[in-house]
């Protein structure tokens, strides 16, 4: 039955496909080039950084390139300790992974997102706790908070008693956080007022004033006891985040409370737990609070939705496997690898006599900071002036072409380069605004400058993916443009914006040049503690080490704090894509 | 909130007794001869325009059109794409306000008043004069959210959980529907959804639904469904429907407007005279399907 194939089945003779094999084989070839590049560098810098063929006992063997030329053989080194983890460790991670990939595919996912959220969490617990060692006290914090929480009552109190009142409501809006927070007049404005009186020679001329409820809480006498304080300061406040979503989801309010009171427990546990285990209950109630309830709601829902629930297992194989290798390692005696990145890297500040004792706490801090600062201040504005463009901005006419130059001049900052802004920063707010030297806020400001273009542009771009069809149907039944906004296109483009945001928060951290600029130190030995103090931030320290005369401190710390830098980096635009696929999950569900 | 209410909304939409205007004299001829079901019914003019013109920017997409819309009855407007069929419903309720490059002339009453009058609230105009779209355009919130929607945004006064029952009874979703109403309107069939964005549209009591080749997106069973639908509406509200399909407009509507190329309103009669008998014979060409 050997049919003959006919003469359409053959390839065109006049048509050469050579070309277009070509243009696939370059293109395949670029980008084989970028990602070998990446990965080599990366390999080699996490290689300095951890040392991981640096111990003893270890096989040594070398592998001939070419048979019988001494000249070309690669001498290879490994550890025993390496094989021990990679039998309790890496092969079973690899198989798990493995069969996440060939059999059950959500579960890969649920591996994906076990695994990340409580780094997550204890990233953003760590965070919590270093605020209350170097900025805040608890104290000031619960202060805080109760003044929010009296401001937020009587807004939502007026709203309630007098709904129709609308001046009488944007007085209170306005109002009562001041007097919350600050009191009436704020103490800097006595201050200003008193300074000139001072000066015209006059004796202090506002003497009263109402404290705010913030003060009046802070001179309490009857503040209650610091771990009181802390699950209301902390714990609270995530569980009726999260809380609220189980009841919603499980639709029982039940369900919601029984997390709320779990999650209580747990954090209180740590009066008990956590001397017993030698930590600081503080850490134990922190780290439980920021937790416990995303990942209960988490595991919650996949144990309902019963898909992928093998996912959940990873972190245990993870955990597990590390731990055995571990103690397999002790027991046997063989030796570990001495990495340059390690707890004391990421909790002691540069020594000058030291590489070994070299850390990089400081300016971890300061970069941290650095990041919330810019996201208060940048995430309002650049969302704002996204959806003036988008929703608001006149499209025909003059002012039509000024809005369109405006938004093409938006996408032109985006490319500054980054000494620009950093030359910004220092004439305006150092120079002109008398800003101190290498403040936090000032590198703050002028880095937030420089990605406040690009939140805006991606903040844009995910208001225009809302269909104007939802626009319309909004607007058809009567809707005001601010309603239309409030209730239909932020909320669908708020996933967008926030991922557009991380992203920018990304190239953010990274930035060096402007912070050279404004003067930040290479070398801080205490983190600071508060934003207008000077730090440092870790691009710039990096940037410091690589000049340092010792090589151990070129290779070794250099490596370990690139490595965290790019550790923070991945986590953030990990969480990026977390949110991102959760909420497009949602859309189309 | 109260300060988005529009100033004038009483006189926009006051209930239409202002006989002292001459121009809003009821169409005595259509009350006598429009035949079927709705028959009984005054016929009073709801809806009148007067040498309107649409331009987008320079091209004129609809041009000197005069017709007078019956109150409570189905009003169906059909003639080729592009026609202006479309612009014209969408200057009813000044949707058309959203393009920046459109631009009107002439007069369109509703009631009594100009809706272009410049102490009219597009807003307020919005909330008396309803919209259903050709595509189903649900927001991705739950069933219920969905129909309540405009309830919270014109800060009504009423049982929600009662209103958004009865919207769904009359838009004949109620049964399908109830026991889920928390769920994403997402993931409603097409049918039902348009049936939801027709809930939705009711929900807030207009005296007018305009809808857009609503069941253009659909299949012939979910069609079917809301032709029926858009029956008994017409027992409580004035419809004004655009519609590519000229047999859903021979069934459903009391009268016809054949809008033809240009912008151009060539007749305007019964929903039988004019499919059986037109005074104009590019209208007859495009009935029968000779043209367009």
């Amino acid at each position: 039955m050997a049919a003959e194939t006919p003469s359409w089945a053959q390839q065109a003779g006049q048509v050469s496909r050579l070309r277009g094999r070509a243009f696939e084989a370059i293109c395949l070839a670029s980008t084989s080039l970028a990602l070998v590049s990446v990965m080599v560098l990366l390999l080699f810098v996490a290689n300095d950084a951890f040392r991981p063929f640096e111990a003893e006992p270890a096989l040594t063997f070398a592998i001939p390139v070419l048979p019988g030329l001494e000249l070309f053989v690669v001498p290879v080194v490994l550890p025993a300790y390496l094989l021990v983890f990679g039998a309790t460790l890496g092969l079973p991670v690899a198989l798990t992974a493995l069969y996440y990939y060939r059999r059950d595919d959500p579960a890969g996912e649920v591996a994906y997102a076990t695994l990340g959220l409580p780094i997550v969490s204890l990233l953003v617990s760590a965070g919590v706790l270093v605020m209350f060692i170097e900025v805040l006290t608890v104290s000031e914090l619960f202060a805080t908070e109760l003044a929010l929480l009296v401001a937020v009552g009587a807004i939502y109190g007026h709203a309630r008693l007098r709904p129709r009142k609308a001046v009488e409501r944007l007085a209170i809006i306005i109002v009562a956080p001041v007097v919350a927070l600050a009191g009436l007049p704020p103490a800097m404005f006595n201050d200003i007022v008193n300074g000139i009186a001072g000066l015209a020679g006059v004796g202090p001329v506002l003497t009263t004033r109402l404290f705010s409820v913030r003060e009046l809480v802070l001179a309490s006498p009857f503040l209650p006891v610091r771990w009181v304080m802390l699950l209301a300061t902390v714990t609270l406040p995530v569980v009726a985040i999260f809380a609220p979503i189980l009841a919603r989801r499980r639709e029982s309010r039940e369900a919601g409370l029984a997390l709320g009171g779990l999650s209580m427990i747990v954090a209180a546990l740590g009066l008990v737990a956590a001397p017993a285990l030698g930590v600081g209950s503080d850490v134990w109630i922190v780290v439980a609070s920021v937790t416990v309830p995303p990942l209960a709601v988490y595991v919650e829902g996949v144990v309902r939705r019963r898909e992928g629930m093998a996912g959940l297992a990873f972190p245990l194989v993870l955990i597990g496997g590390a731990l055995a290798g571990w103690l397999l390692v002790q027991q046997v005696g063989f030796g570990m690898p001495d990495p340059w990145l390690d707890w004391g890297f990421l909790t002691n500040a540069h020594s000058r006599f030291s590489a070994e004792k070299t850390g990089i706490y400081p300016p971890l801090v300061g970069s941290v900071m650095m990041l919330f600062a810019i996201v208060i201040l940048i995430f309002p504005v650049g969302v704002g002036a996204a959806i003036y463009l988008e929703e608001y901005a006149p499209s025909q006419g003059l002012a039509g072409k000024f809005v369109t130059l405006i938004e093409i001049n938006i996408g032109n900052l985006a490319g500054v380069p980054s000494v620009v802004y950093g030359l910004l920063g220092l004439a305006l707010f150092i120079r002109f605004l008398s800003m101190p030297v290498g403040a936090i806020i000032v590198g703050a400001l002028a880095v937030g400058l420089l990605i406040l273009p690009i939140v805006i542009i991606s903040a844009q771009e995910a208001i225009r993916a809302v269909p104007d069809s939802h626009r319309e149907a909004s607007y058809g039944m009567g809707a005001t443009r601010w309603q239309t906004i409030r209730d239909v296109v932020l909320p669908q483009a708020f996933p967008g914006i926030l991922t557009g945001t991380i992203l920018a928060l990304g190239r953010a951290i990274g930035e060096t040049a402007p912070l050279l600029m404004i003067g930040m130190p290479a070398i801080v030995r205490r983190a600071p503690d508060g934003f207008f103090a000077t730090g440092s931030a870790m691009p710039r320290q990096i940037f410091r080490w690589s000049k340092e005369f010792d090589p151990l401190y070129r290779h070794g710390v250099l490596a370990a704090g690139v490595v965290t830098l790019l550790v923070v980096l991945l986590i953030m635009n990990g969480t990026a894509i977390i949110l991102r696929n959760k909420f497009q999950r949602e859309e189309t569900a | 909130m109260s300060q988005e209410r529009l100033t004038n909304q009483d006189e926009t939409v006051s209930s239409g007794e202002n006989s002292a205007d001459p121009t809003s004299e009821p169409l005595v001829d259509s009350a006598i001869e429009v035949p079927g079901k709705n028959a009984t019914s005054t016929g009073r003019t709801i809806l009148r325009a007067q040498s309107f013109d649409v331009y987008y920017d320079d091209v004129q997409a609809l041009q000197d059109v005069n017709i007078e819309i019956p109150e409570k009855q189905v009003t169906a407007m059909i003639g080729p794409s592009g026609c202006g069929k479309s612009t014209f419903l969408r200057s009813i309720n000044r949707m058309n306000d959203l393009i920046d490059a459109a631009r009107i002339e002439g007069e369109l009453y509703f009631d009594s008043k100009d809706v272009y009058d410049e102490d009219v609230d597009p807003v307020a105009l919005r909330r008396k004069i309803g919209m259903v779209f050709q595509h189903p355009n649900p927001f991705p919130k739950s069933i219920f959210d969905n129909v309540a929607y405009g309830l919270r945004v014109q800060d009504m006064d009423v049982d929600e959980q009662q209103v958004v029952e009865e919207s769904l009874k009359k838009a004949a979703l109620w049964d399908e529907v109830k026991d889920q109403l928390d769920k994403s309107a997402l993931d409603l069939s097409g049918g039902q959804q348009q049936r939801l964005c027709i809930a939705r549209a009711i929900a807030v009591d207009p005296e007018v639904i305009l809808m857009d080749e609503p069941a253009s997106a659909l299949d012939p069973i979910a069609t079917s469904k809301i032709e029926d639908l858009i029956d008994d509406l017409a027992e409580d509200y004035t419809v004004v429907i655009v519609t590519h399909n000229m047999q859903q407009a021979a069934r459903i509507s009391d009268k016809t407007a054949v809008f033809l190329t240009g912008g151009e309103l060539v007749e305007f009669d019964d929903t039988e005279k004019i499919f059986e008998n037109p005074e104009h014979q590019r209208v007859e060409d495009y009935i029968t399907g000779k043209f367009g």
